[in-house]
């Protein structure tokens, strides 16, 4: 090969590392950036007057005064909506039966397009569940459901070749010639003053309950859960941790015994995570009967022994990373062994334990397998802290999982879910941060 | 003389005291150390309970049902009467999208790896170091949800352009490369100057233009594939790679580390340039930890639950034809995360230990693939270090 393409060679080579390193930025970037910014879209957002409503039925809270009057003035506009809805039923009356079927079928789906829209119209019955009692919350969504009342959503499938294409017919040509054809322009051009927008910031999401399986409300029985299985983990899982290092560190002779227990860590370290939760409901409850059924605490332990060997790896590490210097000072003082430890070696490892603990309790709070036999439900309120060795708990990690795959409604309620899922990734980032902060500090301190 | 006794007498009690002292000491020492050994062995105790009790729940899957049908059947039915339980599919669903991102992530992660060891300067590579910690932190659940609700839709709507662009960007400079190097090493035997260089340029132009064409008409190709579900194996195997990464590039990057600086600067001695050094010595000499790096990364995404659960469409089947990514698959791993809730409620059928005999498929394979990335580290320690 001659010198030029050796040369190309050489930097395209260089290239294609710095490339796939790129690449990982972006993968990273692409994955957390919508997360970010649709999850603060649980928090603030543009709330409507039935947000508000909703606030003050459910939770108490709000300025009733000020509530009242704002659902005067949106009274008043809803009320030429009943009004042109009152005359078409009128109107229907006199058709013609065929005719009557026909714009009856019609005039259901616009009801039930204002219902979703405005909430529940005069002559309704009280609907049960607590999401059909109030109209859109949030702006963006009542824009999206104006378009269903102002379109009708049909699908081509014309072309048998390609999948099916989706296209709107106007629903006010369905109703020309009658008295309704004017509630269509009515409603989209006073939708704010019916609905009555505001910037809101909804801080409940983090510290109320959900209603009606988060249709509203916020996410703190999941918080709460996660904090519950992550710190109880935690709880088991550290002390032994650092036991275990030390004994690895300061007092295993290499041997057979040794190589059998550390070859144990490592296959521990590997097993996929649902084989925990497998184990954890074979053996914490079906064995052991730690609980009846599903329990923080049994989900705790399962997560503690997930956690364990990476624990034990990095108060390892930390251990070895006392400069020798220090032991030797203590040793020729005249300390024992152990005094040296639990004085001299134990200290000054402390920040490099604690960084390998930070890591696993994000580890184990963002872990979904383990606890789903063994800790998790789907809906629940939030448990006291004397529940947590009889019942399970809601957790972040698996409500996200039921909320996007199993609810009911999940494209309704994308929002919740984004906003689930955000603060997961940053409970989980804001541990890893600061354990990667901590690690720089004390490399610079040991450095000097 | 009472004095003098007294004092000898002193002596010989703080001698006898010192001694059960010492004794004392002693059994709490070896008390102490026994403590200790109790806690470090409490691990191995873990594991041995785990495969006693994984397989206690799957022995009877075997029993009740044999062999030969959950290894070579791929008719899952475990609801129906009577029920089927052949797991060839879902086996097979498992190995798919391990193979798929490992396809993805081994190049990438092995590249990365090299880049952070041996080409960024210190003051990246601090930089660099984080951001792969990130994407290791980020929960799979959270993944997951990415996979499903970005996606997942991304891919339904827009497959066959997304598909044409990544084969654009991916394999053109890779092209453009081949042409160089294939064009100069066809005219190396050529030793007349002048007949070489135009013969190169030949060569060039018309490797270049078949290149190209290659690039357009696999490209216009791409773009016609319609994407029936997003939910399928290539969402998966992007998504699983991803999660593979951070491992193999911080084990690998490790291996190439412990690549000693001399191996290298022999290398650079000689005349070769970092490629050459990299390609020819530093790989070979640290191959067999990269080959356990991706032993263990390919183990993150075989054991990986929530992202396949959610995201791979969960339809028992062998892809029609057999490669096709483009289908939606089913894992063992989300069939016992899937299945448990159903199965529970009749624990003793074989329902429910068959999922017991799926974890413990998983768990074997992991301890195996496990043990044989150790032995290999250890191999090439000691290869390294010249014993």
């Amino acid at each position: 090969m001659n010198i030029g393409t050796r040369k190309i060679l050489d930097r395209s080579f260089t290239a294609v590392g710095i490339g796939s390193i790129i690449v990982m930025a972006v993968a990273l970037m692409i994955v957390v950036v919508p997360i970010i910014t649709n999850g603060i879209g649980a928090v603030f957002f543009t709330g409507t007057v039935e947000h508000r409503k909703m606030l003050f039925s459910e939770f108490k809270r709000g300025d009733s005064e000020n509530l009242s009057s704002e659902v005067a003035s949106s009274e008043r506009y809803r009320a030429k909506v009943y009004q042109m809805l009152t005359g078409f039923e009128a109107e229907l009356e006199t058709m013609a039966p065929e005719q009557k079927a026909e714009y009856q079928a019609k005039y259901t789906q616009v009801r039930a397009a204002l219902q979703a829209l405005l909430g529940p119209l005069p002559g309704d019955p009280e609907p049960m569940l607590t999401r059909f009692k109030y109209g859109q919350t949030r702006w963006e969504k009542a824009e999206e459901k104006l378009h269903d009342l102002l379109y009708e959503t049909r699908w081509d499938n014309s072309n048998p070749e390609v999948m099916a294409k989706e296209y709107f017919v106007s629903r006010a040509i369905g109703f020309q010639g009658t008295s309704l054809v004017k509630l269509f322009p009515y409603v989209k051009n006073n939708l704010e003053s019916m609905l009555l927008p505001e910037f809101t910031c909804y801080w409940g999401f983090i510290t109320d309950s959900s209603v009606d399986s988060h249709f509203f409300g916020g996410i703190w029985p999941e918080i709460q859960g996660t904090f519950f299985l992550a710190v109880g983990a935690m709880l088991f899982a550290f002390p032994l941790g650092v036991v275990a290092a030390v004994y690895f560190t300061e007092y295993a002779r290499p041997g057979f015994l040794n190589s059998m227990l550390r070859s144990a860590n490592s296959t521990l370290a590997g097993v996929p995570s649902i084989v925990f939760g497998m184990f954890g409901l074979a053996f914490f409850i079906n064995t052991m009967k730690v609980s009846e059924s599903k329990s923080v605490i049994a989900g705790a332990l399962t997560l503690a022994i997930m956690i364990l060997p990476t624990i034990i790896r990095a108060a390892e590490e930390a251990i070895l990373a006392v400069p020798k210097t220090y032991r030797e000072a203590s040793l020729s003082l005249g300390s024992t062994k152990w005094n040296t430890i639990a004085t001299v070696i134990l200290p000054a490892a402390l920040p490099g334990i604690l960084t390998g603990g930070v890591i696993s309790l994000g580890r184990a709070a963002g872990e979904t397998a383990p606890i789903i036999f063994t800790a998790a439900v789907s809906v629940g309120s939030a448990i006291g802290l004397a529940d947590v060795f009889s019942s399970p708990t809601p957790a972040l990690s698996w409500n996200i999982y039921n909320l996007a795959s199993e609810h009911e409604a999940a494209a309704q309620i994308r929002h919740v879910q984004y906003g689930m899922v955000l603060a997961l990734v940053s409970i989980v980032l804001m541990l890893n941060l600061s354990a990667i902060v901590l690690r720089a500090r004390i490399s610079k301190k040991l450095k000097g | 003389m009472a004095g003098e006794s007294e004092g000898e007498c002193n002596r010989t009690n703080a001698f006898v005291v010192s001694a059960r002292k010492r004794a004392m000491q002693n059994v709490a020492k070896r008390a102490g150390e026994g403590m200790l050994f109790a806690v470090a062995s409490f691990v191995a105790v873990i594991v041995l309970f785990i495969f006693y009790f994984v397989a206690r729940d799957a022995v009877p899957f075997f029993q009740i049902r044999g062999f030969s049908e959950f290894f070579t059947s791929s008719n899952w039915y475990p609801a129906d009467d009577p029920a089927q339980f052949g797991a060839l599919a879902i086996i097979y669903g498992s190995l798919m999208v391990t193979l798929g991102s490992a396809l993805i992530a081994v190049p990438m992660g092995v590249a990365a790896a090299i880049c952070l060891s041996d080409i960024l300067p210190f003051s990246v590579r601090q930089y660099a170091k984080p951001v792969i910690e990130m994407l290791a932190a980020i929960p799979s659940v959270a993944f997951g949800f990415f996979a499903l609700v970005i996606l997942a839709p991304l891919l339904q709507n827009n497959g066959g352009p997304l598909l044409m662009w990544a084969w654009w960007i991916l394999v053109s400079p890779f092209m453009l490369l081949a042409v160089i190097v294939i064009s100069d090493l066809l005219t190396t035997k050529i030793t007349e100057p002048k007949r070489r260089q135009q013969l190169h340029l030949f060569f060039m132009i018309f490797l270049g233009l078949l290149s190209v064409f290659l690039l357009f008409k696999v490209g216009t190709v791409l773009y016609g594939i319609q994407i029936l579900t997003g939910t399928n194996a290539l969402n998966v195997s992007i998504i699983l790679s991803f999660m593979a990464l951070p491992t193999i590039v911080s084990v690998s990057e490790d291996a190439l580390q412990a690549v000693g600086r001399d191996i290298r600067e022999g290398s650079y001695a000689l005349g070769a340039t970092r490629a050459e050094t990299i390609l020819k010595t530093v790989l070979p000499a640290g191959s067999s930890g990269i080959l356990a790096a991706v032993i263990l990364g390919i183990m993150r995404a075989l054991g990986e639950t929530m992202v396949v659960w959610m995201a791979s469409g969960n339809s028992s089947q062998i892809p029609e034809p057999w490669f096709n990514y483009l289908q939606a698959i089913r894992t063992l791993t989300a069939t016992i995360a899937g299945d448990m809730g159903e199965a529970d409620q009749v624990t003793g059928s074989a329902r429910f230990h068959v999922l017991f005999a799926m974890g413990l498929l998983l768990l074997v394979i992991s301890f195996i693939s496990n043990l044989v990335s150790e032995r290999i580290v250890v191999r090439q320690r000691k290869i390294l270090s010249g014993q």
